[in-house]
């Protein structure tokens, strides 16, 4: 029985021949197999629906209606014009840029920091992923519990020491501060974790040679660290965007559905109006594409590897 | 090592035909176990609902959470008097009223809902009229019956010309005030208009160091489209009318919209109003926090309750809500009412008894009222004692029920609904000014009810 | 760290540097300790404005009304089924996937790696419509699967992730020997792969358990009444019909989260190595 598939294919043999000469042998064969469940869930459950919202996006229908006139690009159309919209997008672009970037910088350091070997590392590794663990919609109440303007303290504090002249959910901004705040005070560990990882991979004696040669821990930051992390780094930051641009649990329960995110405008208009259904696919189709310019954006242009050899 | 995995793997085993061949069985078995697995353990959960068992009819009600316990007891109490004939199940459903009406539309939407009896609010008989999912009760809630309940309620249950549902309690918008505070200084009867409001709670609260001259709900939900009205109405104006003409864009409801937004300008109000719904309201006025206060009804148990408020019921007047020149008092209706799933309509005879146990049996209607404090639909319960005795507030919101208004009746409630809570809210933070969410509204009700008539492929209430 | 002897400078740093990070576990943690605060004292000291920073008049009233509701009972059971069945699920389905691309040579292989990537990025809304139309029709709508099956999909990708990396560091002849031993190529992975990864697939498990005990949009979407309705749903819909039961919500968001903190902490350098085998191994 052969168990390797050697023959090279002819050039013009085209797909067909590729998937019978795949076929053929009986390692491979297993190995589809084995994938297969995974790749019909996938498939039917992700992007089947997917497509439906996408041909529905061209169409006018209610929820449970099937059909519905053709509306061309109409939907799109009024999506883009509708200021709640353009509102929830700039929202998003807003909380991911910041968000993620504070996560970085913060988690970056906080990762170097417990790179260095000191007492009670384990213990303050345990305390950082604390905040992870808690579902997103409770640590999203919990906040809002306490930026709230009767029973909240930290709303006291602030308007105490005279940084806020109203109360922080009354104030779209404060509230995105807020919800900010939130969320990495939540992430930054995960984003420490992934980087600490990163430079436990940087073998030691890098270092030490740049220390011989004079470099000052400023430039043995940016010349060896930053670029020895640089795959790790575009990781992180690959998930934590999608993460952010994504954000939908956190508006929802801090700002008790006041703030707007492409995701709850989406959802908003798919569940809870009836008449603008047409324009939810179209939004839903819209999250997706940006989702997927965002991921293709740091595959091809920042060159983040997705290796996947053997 | 090698001669463990020899041992675990056997010479043939069963399942495996031919050596290095994947059998279908195992294949089979890897994949669709766990998809198995999770569709069988899913099989938890659904309602049922009520059918025709021995001679017995079942019935589902649906309603939102029982709070005070006196709904499950009437329930209990039905039962007991047709036990052996009509049987009632009491089904919860979100507290929130926009969850759950979208989880009935839902159902509805998905070819069936297993609710018989519906426990609704007062905005929904349009929606649920035009796309046929209830009954038109216009023959058996007959003229004569209807004459006994508020004008108002019965006007919440209309819908182009027919009646869909029978009042079941409810709710009007009140201006509450400290009696005391105001006596203090120098006030001895409560406001008129909104400018006297304005004068007495800005007078008020800086004589007495009270926290808020006025507080109500002005967080972007449904709620505050009921506040957000009555200054709309309270000015002459209105929004939407029932044949369908959209009066957004005229002086009457800008003077209206620029007068709830006055009320944090000129700082009678904070900002945090914004934020407010029901929960925050009486928290704060029943902390002692305000001077006055919009609220419903319901706020009167929670103020007799010395566990729950810090001011007692004497030193309080409630009353109706003020007005501007030109216009009167207006409260917005509140409430809920029973409709019948269209799909029940074999039950029928056994679903009216049921109404009729709940809305038109003064027993039923006094105990709620007295036990939970839920307003009678009925107008002769507005003189009863018990009740009176009980619930003093009961007497001013008769007053307040015959000039109140119910929300637009459109079947596209919740769109136009949607519009309605997201101008408010903007005008009220100053995000737009009135005239500009005047506009903003004309031109999104006008919009949504143009594409829902082209949607929405025949409206089945005729 | 050179040794140079203790000078004004060094000390100052290792302050600042102990500062730094005991202010960086206070803030991960403080939040926690006041959710706990507020879940221990009464309603009325829970409405007391100003708020107070101490409990004064320490009850455990909340924690009582939350275990006297039912409907809160019940979320907990339907929480933990609903993760526990996507955990189950997603190791069956992505075990076996994982394996074929760890072990396995076939083509596609990296169209098949991207594509499960591609659902790590998806934006769940953007299939809630159809979806929610779909398991309609079904007749799923407010049961276990409507929830279980979305939990699936968005866990494989964590899941496949986690064990690819897992089963890459065990040393590849052991596929060989089982094979001269007569193994088919699922044996080998049942028999021999499987048992030496155990410790790969249960930290597996914790992560898959955790992404689906934290999923909320689904929940919030497909179920209806406390027959389905997990934590994450019922939260923060704590509330009566013109209440909110602030110290209910505190207390209700301690009980969920402990065990997961407790979780977190006894196993976190598992999950640590877990998570980091996978980001850094890619």
């Amino acid at each position: 029985m052969a168990t390797r598939a050697g023959t090279p294919e002819k050039e013009g043999g085209g797909l067909g021949r590729v998937f019978r000469e795949e076929f053929r042998n009986r390692e491979r064969r297993t190995a589809y197999y084995m994938i297969l469940p995974t790749l019909l869930v996938i498939l039917g459950v992700a992007f089947y629906p997917i497509a439906v919202s996408l041909i529905n996006s061209f169409r006018l229908s209610l929820p449970g209606q099937p059909g519905g006139e053709w509306a061309g690009l109409q939907n799109y159309v009024y999506l883009f014009r509708d200021s709640p919209f353009q509102a929830a997008f700039i929202n998003t672009v807003v909380f991911t840029v910041v968000s993620v970037a504070l996560e970085f910088v913060i988690g970056l350091a906080v990762a170097l920091a417990i790179n260095r070997a000191f007492k009670a590392r384990g213990l303050v590794r345990a305390a950082i992923l604390v905040p992870w663990a808690f579902p997103i919609v409770v640590s999203a109440v919990m906040w809002r519990l306490m930026y709230q303007d009767q029973v909240g303290i930290i709303n006291y504090i602030v308007t105490a020491l005279g940084l806020i002249d109203q109360p922080i959910l009354t104030d779209n901004v404060t509230v995105m501060i807020g919800a900010i705040v939130s969320d990495v005070w939540k992430t930054t560990p995960f984003m420490a974790l992934l980087l600490l990882a990163g430079l436990q991979t940087i073998p030691g004696d890098v270092y030490e040679a740049a220390k011989v040669d004079g470099a000052s821990r400023v430039q043995q930051f940016f010349r060896i660290t930053l670029p020895l992390l640089g795959p790790s780094i575009l990781v992180a930051l690959l998930f934590r965007t999608l993460d952010s641009w994504r954000v939908y649990d956190l508006f929802w329960a801090m700002s008790d559905k006041q703030l707007e995110s492409l995701s709850t405008y989406t959802y908003k208009a798919v569940r809870d109006s009836q008449l603008l259904f047409p324009v939810g696919n179209a939004a839903a189709v819209v999250t997706f594409l940006t989702a997927f310019l965002i991921a293709i954006f740091f595959i091809k242009v920042l060159g983040m590897k997705t290796s996947t050899e053997a | 090592m090698s001669s463990v995995v020899a041992e675990r793997a056997g010479g043939r085993s069963g399942s495996s035909k031919r050596r290095g061949r994947l059998s279908r069985r195992d294949f089979l078995r890897l994949s669709g176990a766990g998809l198995a697995g999770a569709a069988l353990l899913g099989g938890a959960g659904c309602g049922g609902g009520g059918e025709q068992t021995s001679g017995v009819t079942n019935l589902v009600f649906s309603f939102g959470p029982d709070d005070s316990g006196s709904l499950t007891q009437v329930v209990d109490r039905f039962n007991e008097e047709y036990q052996g004939e009509i049987q009632a199940e009491y089904r919860q459903m979100p507290s929130d009223t926009s969850s759950y009406f979208n989880q009935l539309r839902t159902e509805f939407q998905s070819g069936a809902s297993p609710v018989d009896v519906i426990g609704g609010d007062v905005t929904w008989p349009a929606q649920l009229a035009a796309n046929g999912w209830i009954l038109d009760l216009s023959d058996l809630f007959t003229e004569d019956m209807r004459s006994d309940f508020v004008d108002a309620t019965v006007q919440s249950c209309t819908y182009q010309d027919k009646v869909w549902g029978v009042p079941w309690f409810t709710d009007v918008g009140l201006l509450w005030y400290r009696q005391d505070l105001l006596e203090e200084s120098g006030f001895s009867e409560g406001p008129q208009t909104w400018d006297e409001l304005k004068e007495m709670a800005e007078k008020t609260s800086r004589d007495s160091g009270t926290e808020f001259g006025f507080i109500f709900q002005g967080a972007q939900y449904e709620g505050a489209v009921v506040d957000g009205l009555e200054y709309i109405w309270t000015s002459g104006g209105n929004v939407l009318t029932d044949s369908g003409e959209v009066l957004a864009d005229q002086p009457d409801p800008i003077t209206g919209l620029t007068t709830q937004r006055s009320m944090v300008e000129d700082g009678v109000s904070p900002i945090a109003v914004v934020n407010y719904k029901e929960p925050e309201t009486h928290t704060a006025f029943l902390n002692g926090s305000a001077v006055f206060c919009r609220n419903w009804p319901y706020m009167y148990g929670l103020l007799k309750d010395p566990a729950q408020s810090q001011i007692t019921p004497d030193q309080v007047e409630i009353t109706t809500l003020p007005y501007n020149e030109g216009g009167e008092s207006h409260s917005g209706l509140g409430g809920w009412n029973m409709y019948v799933n269209a799909a029940s309509e074999d039950k029928l005879d056994a679903i009216w008894e049921f109404i009729r146990f709940f809305t038109m049996n003064d027993e039923q209607q006094r105990f709620r009222a007295t036990s939970g404090g839920f307003l009678p639909p009925l107008k002769s319960l507005y003189e009863d004692q018990e009740i009176l005795d009980s619930q003093p507030v009961v007497s001013i919101a008769g007053d307040a029920l015959e000039r109140a208004l119910t929300r637009p009746i459109s079947p596209f409630y919740s769109d136009v609904s949607l519009a309605m809570q997201r101008q408010f809210a903007e005008s009220l933070k100053g995000a737009v000014t009135p005239e500009e969410a005047a506009q903003n509204l004309q031109q999104e009700i006008s919009s949504r009810i143009e594409l829902g008539q082209r949607l929405l492929v025949e409206d089945r209430s005729g | 760290m050179t040794a140079k002897g203790v000078s004004g400078g060094d000390v100052w740093n290792r302050i600042l540097f102990y500062a730094g990070i005991l202010l960086f576990v206070l803030v991960s943690v403080l939040p926690l300790l006041w959710v706990f605060k507020m879940s221990i004292i009464s309603k009325g000291e829970l409405q007391a404005s100003p708020p107070t920073i101490l409990p004064q008049d320490p009850t455990l009233e909340s924690y009582a009304a939350i275990f006297a509701d039912a409907g809160f009972l019940r979320s907990l059971l339907n929480s933990a089924v609903i993760a526990g069945v996507t955990t189950v699920v997603c190791l069956v389905l992505g075990s076996v996937a994982a394996y074929a691309i760890a072990r396995l040579r076939f083509r596609f292989k990296s169209a098949f790696m991207t594509l499960i990537l591609a659902i790590a990025f998806f934006p769940p809304v953007a299939i809630i419509g159809p979806l929610f139309s779909q398991f309609s029709e079904i007749g799923i709508v407010n049961t276990y699967a409507s929830m279980i099956i979305p939990d699936v999909v968005f866990a494989l990708p964590l899941t496949v992730w986690l064990l690819v990396a897992f089963f890459r560091e065990l040393p590849f002849d052991l596929e060989e020997a089982a094979k001269v031993d007569g193994a088919t190529t699922l044996q080998a992975f049942w028999k021999v792969i499987v048992p030496l990864s155990a410790p790969g697939v249960f930290t597996t498990a914790i992560l898959t358990f955790i992404f689906a005990w934290n999923e909320f949009i689904f929940a919030n979407t497909f179920s209806f009444d406390d027959s389905t309705r997990p934590v994450t749903v019922s939260i923060p819909s704590f509330a009566g019909v013109f209440t909110v039961n602030y110290g209910a919500q505190a207390a209700a968001a301690v009980v969920v989260t402990i065990p997961l903190v407790i979780l977190v902490l006894i196993f976190q350098r598992r999950i640590v190595s877990g998570l980091t085998a996978g980001a850094v191994k890619g």
